[in-house]
C-alpha cells in the first residue's frame, strides 16, 4: 500500500476489468454507476474481489479508477442525445418502473455519486447538467405515455 | 463643442492605431521575436482539452437536438443550463489568463532583460482580453450561450494565441516561472 501508484504497473489489471466485467455492462452510464457503486465513499477506494484476487487491493483500486475516470470523460463529451439513449439503456438494465426511476433520480439526485474523485470541476457540472436536462427530457417523454393510460 | 471633435478624432486614430499592433503581434506571431512558442505536448494537450470543453458547451450540436425534440419548457431549462456553464467556463478562462499575467509580471521585476515595446504589447493584449472576456460574460448572461457561440469561438482562438504568447514571453524573461505558470494554467489552479 506504501508504493507510489504511478510505478505500479496497473495495465493488465486494466485490461481484465474492461474485459472481464465492463464489457457485459449495457452501456457507459451503467458502467459509471457500477463502478462509482463499488467505491468507498469515506476513502475513496474501489473494491472488487475477483480483481483483488488477481492483482491486490491497491492495483485493483487504481485500475477501477482509470476505468472510472475514462468512461466519465466519454459521458462529458457525449451529446445530449448519445447521453439520453445511455441513460435509457441503463434505466431498462434495472428492474425498475421507468417513471419511478426517472422520479426518484431527480428527486435525490443520485447521479451526483457518480462522478470520479480526481476530475475537473467544470468537466464535473457539465456532466450534472446534461444529466439534469436528460432526464427532465426522459420525464417530458414519459407524461404524453402515461396522460394515453390514463384517458384508456 | 467642435472644439473637442479633433481631440476625439485623434483619440479614436490612436485607439486603432494601438488595436491594430495588438493584433499584429498575436495574429502574425511568426514574424516578431515573442511569437514563435514550441509549446511542449502537454500543455498543447491541456489547451486541447480546455478548448474541447468549450466547444462541448458552445456546441451547436446538442441546441439542434433540443430545438428539433424538445418542448418550449425544455428549451428553456437547456438555455439557462447552459447558461451557468458558459459563464462559469469564461470566467475560468480569465482566471487562468491572469494568474499567467501575474507570473510574468512577477518574473518580469526581477529581471534585467526588460523589453519595453514587447511588454506594452503584452499588457495592451491582456487588457484587450480581459475587456473581451467580460463583455463575453455579459452578453451570454443576456442573450445566452446558444446566440453567442460564434464570438465565443473567435475569442477563443484568440485566447489560445494570447496564451502562445504569453508562454513565449516569460520563457525568454524567467523559464522558471514560466513553468510554474504553465503548470498552473494546466492545471486552472489558482496560484497564492
Amino acid at each position: 500500500m506504501g508504493l507510489d501508484w504511478r510505478n505500479i504497473d496497473i495495465e493488465p489489471a486494466v485490461t481484465d476489468l474492461r474485459n472481464r466485467t465492463l464489457s457485459r455492462l449495457p452501456g457507459d452510464f451503467s458502467r459509471l454507476v457500477y463502478l462509482a457503486s463499488s467505491r468507498d465513499c469515506n476513502t475513496g477506494q474501489y473494491y472488487h474481489d475477483g480483481l483483488t484476487f488477481h492483482f491486490s487491493q491497491n492495483v485493483a483500486s487504481k485500475a477501477m479508477g482509470l476505468c472510472h475516470r475514462e468512461i466519465f470523460d466519454r459521458l462529458v463529451y457525449a451529446s445530449l442525445e448519445e447521453l439520453i439513449e445511455e441513460l435509457c439503456n441503463y434505466i431498462s438494465s434495472t428492474d425498475e418502473r421507468p417513471e419511478d426511476f426517472l422520479k426518484s433520480w431527480k428527486h435525490l439526485g443520485s447521479y451526483r455519486v457518480t462522478i470520479p474523485s480526481e476530475c475537473d470541476e467544470l468537466e464535473a457540472e457539465v456532466f450534472l447538467s446534461n444529466v439534469r436536462l436528460a432526464l427532465a427530457i426522459l420525464q417530458a417523454r414519459q407524461k404524453p405515455a402515461s396522460q394515453d393510460e390514463q384517458s384508456a | 463643442m467642435s472644439q473637442l471633435l479633433p481631440y476625439l478624432f485623434l483619440g479614436l486614430l490612436l485607439s486603432a492605431v494601438l488595436a491594430w499592433w495588438v493584433w499584429d503581434a498575436i495574429v502574425h506571431r511568426g514574424s516578431a521575436e515573442v511569437l514563435a512558442p514550441q509549446q511542449p505536448r502537454s500543455s498543447v494537450r491541456s489547451v486541447g482539452s480546455q478548448r474541447d470543453l468549450g466547444e462541448r458547451i458552445f456546441g451547436p450540436q446538442d441546441w439542434d437536438f433540443v430545438s428539433r425534440e424538445t418542448t418550449s419548457e425544455i428549451q428553456r431549462i437547456f438555455q439557462r443550463e447552459r447558461t451557468v456553464l458558459a459563464i462559469a467556463w469564461l470566467r475560468r478562462m480569465r482566471l487562468q489568463v491572469s494568474q499567467v499575467m501575474r507570473a510574468h509580471v512577477e518574473a518580469v521585476q526581477q529581471s534585467e532583460d526588460l523589453r519595453l515595446a514587447t511588454e506594452i504589447r503584452l499588457a495592451l493584449s491582456y487588457f484587450m482580453f480581459l475587456f473581451l472576456c467580460n463583455s463575453l460574460i455579459g452578453w451570454v448572461w443576456f442573450r445566452g450561450p446558444v446566440r453567442t457561440r460564434k464570438i465565443v469561438r473567435q475569442t477563443l482562438q484568440w485566447t489560445v494565441q494570447l496564451r502562445g504568447v504569453f508562454e513565449q514571453l516569460m520563457a525568454s524573461v524567467d523559464p522558471a516561472s514560466c513553468g510554474v505558470a504553465r503548470t498552473n494554467f494546466n492545471r486552472g489552479t489558482v496560484r497564492n
